[in-house]
């Protein structure tokens, strides 16, 4: 665990040389403008969290004040945690408390790399240090105990042995508890850990809630605390470190290609294949990069990989920024599972379909995952339900259908949204005679229909639900329901005919609902056929 | 330094090399046309076909044309066609359906939908998608004018195809003519469907009217009437021409052949 106390203004102070002297982060807290966040010199001159920015004014005239973004300060944070994945895989942002400031590294075996575990906590104290963060840390078996440690004493290993004379010399505050919990606590005298732990547990519940025996056992590892990793984890990965940091994208391209050999003979070796690939480059300047791509099919042939990777850059254009340059690159395989070798064939028919579903990779790497689609059937009688684009990557090929039914006249391209067009007709209910659409009239000269395709029955009178339905609050004892309109099957039902003009061209339109005397017919145009 | 007999005899060699070297997809293709007389011919791959129609609102016919020709090429070897449209154009244009496909004759399966960005991106899927030995065709959908897609972009198409074996649709909306390299290009328009066979008033079987533009492929013959069954194209005669005089046979501002350094014509 490493806490950052004060990282937000040591992280503004960082990114802009210009800002010097006590600075303090203002928020509307209830109406009024309070700190939010306070630097070391701003403290040691006696501000702290939550005084009002008047006050704090008075009390140091050559105060420095800015506003508290905090959408900016998470985002920045969170790249920081990504830049820690350098020391271990397993990376969170503990937000349970703030947003930002609590880190949590999963070190288990990862340690023995950086020569055991005190040596690790100094090294990455020791390093932010150097880069102008105020920080500490703790190494302890359970993430409570190490927040706590963090907070409250000073940075240092936890065994297991020393958790509880350590944890219940601590104050009440270091089990994350809510400000109104403490309060309580410290209304009933309970001001350390240790005293807490010897009252009986059940009035405690009754007073404080769950959360805070969650808490407590969270902390003395009772029960167990789960982590969420921010990146995705990889089970294996190749990766290489550099002495100078490198800047142009063609030189990542060439390493991506070292890697992905690397990991090849790895996969190879194991009988394995991948299906997602990562590539993260670690900046010089705390910030992580990754690139994701996908494969339709398992796969770790380096050279298709490296392929996908550099379509994927090409897309990044102007995102692609190297800053101060790259030190550290790690191409990492998720979604493994195994893949036996193929004897390749030099007449056989069965790298056909690997070699379209590579196509396929190539295409959505460059163009992005929706923009190479395939036509998926659905059992429906609406149109433009009964067909469905689905990324070609996640298409399955398997689909049964029914081929003995007779098939109804369908146009070869359909019309995202069906235009509006004007049609007249020599009897009201009769077949279209003339048709405008965008600005040109066509003269109909054959006609067929009308197919009528009917609403789903089984949804009338149901009204639209566009959003979930609230429970009831307190004291509002009708729940609202939104007054839309009721579904209606008959006003939807639409009736189809293919026409054909003049010159041949031939449409698909639709007339909405039923014909009524006095109302005006509303007409679509749907399609267009061969 | 060799004698002028010579020199004219090594000039006539390199004209026969270049010209193997460049068309040898027509060459073949033209091998092939001449044994089916009279009907419309089955085109082999390799080809890079410009399809022309008027305007956008034939749209219809123009990917007919295309898919029906496609479908010719599928094989066990060659199971995919990809088709590649402007991702903003899908309204101008529709987009294909894949019920509609069913009911034209062709497998919706079959088909790879590409919605690129921009021309630049589509003339790069096209590339790439002519390379893959797995696909058939590709069918690109450009429903405006694009300055990237010039005599270089053709050309470069067309080497692929000639190289890879796969042959490239290219659907064009409009009058104007540029320059490419093309092996063959067609003026498509829709034609009255045929006599419905249980209902006079109900539109028939379809039918096109097509015309050959460029590509000296079949002899003495540049235009046809077409219908398609799923089985494939049926030929009729052509009737009552000139009737409408746009269809009939105007006079197109037809591209200049561009002369190269090597003074050989690229585009005739």
């Amino acid at each position: 665990m490493l806490f950052l106390p004060s990282w937000p203004t040591d992280y503004l102070k960082r990114r802009d040389g210009q800002l010097q002297g006590p600075l303090v982060l203002h928020e509307r807290i209830k109406g009024g403008l309070r700190l939010a966040a306070v630097d070391a010199e701003a403290a040691r001159r006696g501000l702290s969290i939550g005084q009002n920015l008047a006050d704090a004014r008075a009390m140091v005239p050559d105060l420095t004040v800015r506003e508290m973004d905090r959408p900016l300060l998470e985002t920045a944070f969170a790249d920081f945690a990504d830049w820690h994945s350098n020391a271990s895989p397993l990376v969170s942002v503990m937000t349970d408390v703030t947003g930002f400031g609590d880190l949590v590294l999963d070190i288990t075996g990862v340690a023995h790399l950086f020569g055991g575990e005190r040596a690790m906590l100094r090294l990455l104290l020791t390093r932010l240090r150097d880069l102008g963060y105020t920080v500490a840390g703790a190494v302890a078996p359970t993430i409570g105990a190490a927040w706590a440690v963090s907070h409250f004493a000073r940075s240092q290993v936890l065994e297991q042995a020393d958790l509880e004379t350590v944890l219940d010399a601590l104050p009440v505050q270091a089990l994350r508890l809510a400000p109104a919990q403490v309060a309580g606590l410290t209304q009933m005298g309970l001001k350390s850990i240790g005293q807490l732990r010897q009252r009986e547990r059940k009035p405690l519940q009754a007073r404080f809630g769950v959360s805070l025996l969650t808490r407590l056992d969270q902390a003395y590892g009772l029960i167990q605390e789960r982590m969420t990793p921010r990146l995705p984890m990889a089970e294996r990965y190749a990766e290489r470190r550099f002495a100078d940091p490198i800047g142009l994208m063609d030189d990542v391209l060439m390493t991506c290609h070292d890697l992905a050999i690397q990991l090849s003979i790895r996969l190879e070796a194991e009988g394995q294949g991948g299906q997602a690939f990562h590539l993260f480059l670690y900046r010089v300047d705390h910030k992580v990069m990754a690139l994701s791509v996908n494969s339709a099919r398992l796969t770790r042939d380096p050279e298709h990989i490296t392929k996908l990777f550099s379509n994927r850059s090409e897309r990044l254009e102007g995102e692609y920024d190297a800053g101060f340059g790259i030190d550290m690159i790690r191409l990492a395989v998720s979604s493994v599972s195994e893949l036996d070798a193929v004897q390749l064939g030099a007449f056989s028919h069965q790298g056909v379909a690997e070699d379209l579903d590579q196509l396929n990779d190539r295409m959505s790497s460059r163009l992005g995952i929706m923009a190479v689609l395939r036509t998926q059937l659905v059992e429906s009688h609406i149109p433009e339900r009964a067909a469905r684009l689905v990324p070609a990557l996640a298409a399955s090929n398997d689909q049964a259908r029914d081929r003995a039914w007779p098939l109804p006249p369908r146009p070869l391209r359909l019309l995202p949204v069906p235009e509006m067009v004007a049609i007249n007709a020599e009897v009201p209910e009769g077949l279209p005679a003339s048709m405008i659409w965008r600005r040109e009239s066509y003269k109909i000269e054959k006609a067929s229909g009308p197919e009528r395709l009917g609403a789903e029955w089984w949804r009338s009178g149901q009204r639209l639900q566009l959003v979930p339905t609230e429970p009831p609050k307190k004291g509002e004892t009708p729940p609202h329901i939104p007054n839309l309109a009721l579904f209606e099957p008959d006003a939807v039902t639409r009736d189809y005919y293919v026409v054909e003009d003049a010159a041949g061209r031939r449409f698909w339109i639709y007339r909405q609902g039923f014909h009524r005397d006095g109302e005006p017919a509303v007409w679509y145009l749907h399609g267009f056929f061969a | 330094m060799p004698s002028p007999d010579q020199r004219q005899r090594l000039a006539a060699l390199r004209e026969t090399i270049a010209d193997i070297e460049r068309k040898p997809a027509l060459a073949e293709a033209r091998a092939l046309v001449e044994q089916q007389q009279g009907e419309f011919p089955r085109l082999a791959g390799g080809l890079l076909q410009e399809m022309f129609t008027d305007e956008r609102r034939n749209a219809g016919a123009l990917l007919g044309f295309a898919l029906a020709q496609a479908k010719g090429l599928l094989t066990a070897q060659r199971l995919a066609v990809v088709y590649l449209q402007l991702g903003d154009e899908a309204q101008k244009l529709g987009m294909p359906y894949g019920p509609g496909l069913l009911s034209f004759g062709f497998d919706p399966d079959a088909l790879v939908l590409v919605r690129a960005a921009n021309v630049a991106e589509l003339l790069w899927a096209a590339e790439e998608a002519i390379a893959c030995r797995a696909v058939a065709a590709v069918v690109a959908d450009i429903g405006s004018h694009a300055k990237l897609l010039n005599f270089t972009a053709s050309r470069r198409l067309s080497l692929r195809a000639a190289a890879t074996g796969g042959s490239i649709f290219l659907l064009r909306y409009g009058q104007g003519r540029e320059a490419s390299a093309a092996h063959l290009r067609w003026r498509l328009s829709p034609a009255r469907s045929a006599h419905g066979r249980y209902d006079a008033k109900a539109p028939g079987a379809l039918r096109w009217l097509v015309q050959l533009e460029k590509g000296a492929i079949i002899k003495n013959q540049t235009e046809f009437v077409l219908g398609w069954t799923e089985n494939g194209f049926a030929t009729f005669t052509a009737q009552r021409r000139g009737t409408d005089r746009r269809i009939g046979g105007t006079t197109l501002p037809r591209a200049v052949p561009a002369q190269l350094a090597d003074g050989l014509p690229q585009t005739a």
